[in-house]
């Protein structure tokens, strides 16, 4: 396929995603919100993996930005969107200070110390019952935007255009050299001048940003905050399942990936209720064995294959 | 004038003495051959000097700078390059794109303007096709890009960790006399760690000879080789 074909296709899917709306009801606009949502989340948690960081925390930061946006519309006096962009805010803050402290660690003890961070999080958050209202968590007067179901669409398309640009930043930045070159190979990237702290330090806190942020749209769709919603292991598990079988290291990847198994997901949920979380755990498996680039490397394995045929 | 200069350099690995009470000094325009048996401790000695490795005490100075604890990536910045032993390029980043690494970091220039001083050092290296996978390049082409990534840092002092292995004897040529043209052209001061002793013969100035982490002998090849110490080294003293 052409660079222009493909241009043309992702303005199409643009289009139709923010015109969804006016003809979709309110459950497959429900569908869809979840799937941008995790979509999102998905695309936050490969941008710091393109640096080898493999992070189990999202929930952790998700469900900070939660409350940190319900806390700022309760306890501050917000406004609904101005707390979205506090909840932002807080998790980049959080992260920074947080990421001082583990941004030395590598591989899995990275990844065990975050897992580990979100809990922390959550009982920390359970038990100041006086600010947070503690297990029973807090309630808003009333959903952001009236709870108009196109409206609360949007804002998450919104906050999925926010992660979308970040990546496409990357990308196309020195993000994208300087994480490639970290994950590659350490020594190499320091002899090459590169500042291997700060780079992880401001990945995890951009990425962090969005997902506190992403907490927030949340936290103000629904109204409410509980510990066991905003931080539920599924807002780690599933952007990871979905951004390992759509394809690592990429923004296509992710996109695919949430797609698929957010739509597979509703599907199952119908067909076998509380089993279609088995059916994910299958193909995390299948996948890590079997197609470790995903699908989008199978696709781009195809192109590069008949592009090998043609010269 | 000095580039570089250690001072009773030393760096212990729990028992072991990798590197010990090593002093030398390393001129501009000046081509330097580090040679000794296997586990010398010459690619210690490279890792200390370019900050990959803390030295347990001792000195270095570059340009009369104490940067003895100074990081890697800062020393990258301040014109002290290499290249290693064991090549990854990196994947998912084409040739050109391994090349302006330097460039970006160490010199922190815009991408554009990487990309040009980039293409410009291929062009030196007769390195082409740079739109090219990393996942191709013949072992030649592999050797040059090293080089090449380590000339966008644009700097004064280069370390070569064994850039000849695995080329023939043409290739290893060629190689030896871009080494030669572009320490000339730059008045680079440079390191050369290699294990044919051709390549040192024909490529150094001067030759610093490590066994155990020591100094052993210092000077022209011609006249280290005849050292009996060396020759005890390399032959483990059944000569």
């Amino acid at each position: 396929m052409n660079r222009n074909l493909l241009r043309i296709l992702a303005a199409l899917v643009a289009v139709a995603a923010v015109a969804l709306p006016a003809f979709a009801g309110a459950y497959p606009l429900q569908v869809a919100r979840n799937v941008i949502l995790y979509m999102a989340l998905a695309i936050t948690w490969d941008m710091l993996l393109r640096s080898g960081q493999i992070s189990f925390g999202i929930a952790g930061l998700f469900g900070l930005g939660a409350y940190a946006s319900v806390l700022g519309v309760l306890r501050a006096g917000m406004s609904p969107l101005l707390s979205i962009a506090f909840a932002g805010a807080f998790a980049g803050l959080a992260a920074l200070l947080i990421g001082f402290l583990i941004l030395r660690l590598r591989a899995i003890y990275f990844s065990i110390v975050t897992l580990a961070l979100a809990e922390i999080f959550r009982i920390v958050i359970q038990n100041l019952h006086d600010f947070t209202g503690g297990p029973e968590g807090l309630v808003l007067d009333g959903v952001i935007l009236g709870g108009s179901a196109s409206g609360l669409y949007w804002l998450t398309l919104a906050g999925l255009a926010v992660a979308l640009g970040a990546s496409w930043w990357f990308e196309k930045s020195k993000f994208h050299f300087a994480l490639t070159a970290i994950r590659n190979n350490e020594t190499a990237a320091k002899s090459s001048g590169i500042d291997i702290f700060r780079w992880l330090l401001a990945t995890f806190v951009i990425t962090s940003v969005i997902q506190g942020f992403l907490g927030g749209i949340y936290g103000q769709s629904y109204g409410f905050a509980t510990p066991d919603s905003v931080f539920d292991a599924n807002f780690t598990l599933l952007p990871l399942a979905m951004a390992l079988l759509g394809g690592i290291h990429s923004t296509v990847g992710p996109i695919f990936g949430a797609v698929l198994l957010g739509l597979a997901a509703e599907w199952l949920k119908l067909q076998i209720p509380y089993g279609h979380l088995v059916v994910y755990g299958v193909i995390i498996i299948i996948v890590i064995l079997f197609i470790p680039g995903g699908l989008y490397g199978l696709i781009k394995k195809a192109n590069r294959a008949s592009e090998g045929r043609k010269a | 004038m000095t580039t570089l200069r250690t001072e009773g350099l030393t760096r212990r690995f729990q028992g072991l003495v990798a590197v010990k009470d090593l002093s030398f000094h390393l001129d501009a325009g000046e081509i330097l051959g580090i040679i000794g048996p296997n586990g010398a401790g010459k690619t210690t000695f490279i890792n200390l000097v370019s900050g990959i490795t803390m030295p347990s005490s001792g000195r270095v100075e570059y340009k009369g700078r104490d940067i003895t604890y100074m990081p890697a990536h800062e020393r990258a910045r301040i014109g002290i390059a290499r290249t290693y032993q064991l090549i990854h390029p990196l994947e998912n980043l084409t040739v050109i794109e391994n090349v302006m690494i330097g460039s970006v970091f160490s010199r922190g220039k815009s991408l554009k303007e990487a990309r040009r001083s980039a293409e410009a050092i291929c062009a030196e290296l007769e390195l082409d096709r740079l739109d090219r996978d990393t996942a191709k390049l013949s072992m030649l082409e592999i050797k040059k890009m090293e080089i090449a990534r380590a000339l966008a840092n644009e700097p004064e002092a280069l370390f070569l960790d064994e850039v000849m292995a695995g080329l023939n004897s043409d290739e290893t040529k060629q190689v030896i006399g871009t080494v030669q043209r572009i320490a000339a052209e730059r008045n680079l001061a440079v390191g050369v760690v290699e294990h044919v002793m051709g390549v040192i013969r024909e490529l150094t100035q001067r030759v610093i000879v490590l066994e155990a982490g020591e100094l052993i002998a210092e000077g022209p090849y011609e006249k280290v080789s005849k050292d009996p110490r060396v020759i005890e080294a390399y032959l483990g003293g059944a000569a």
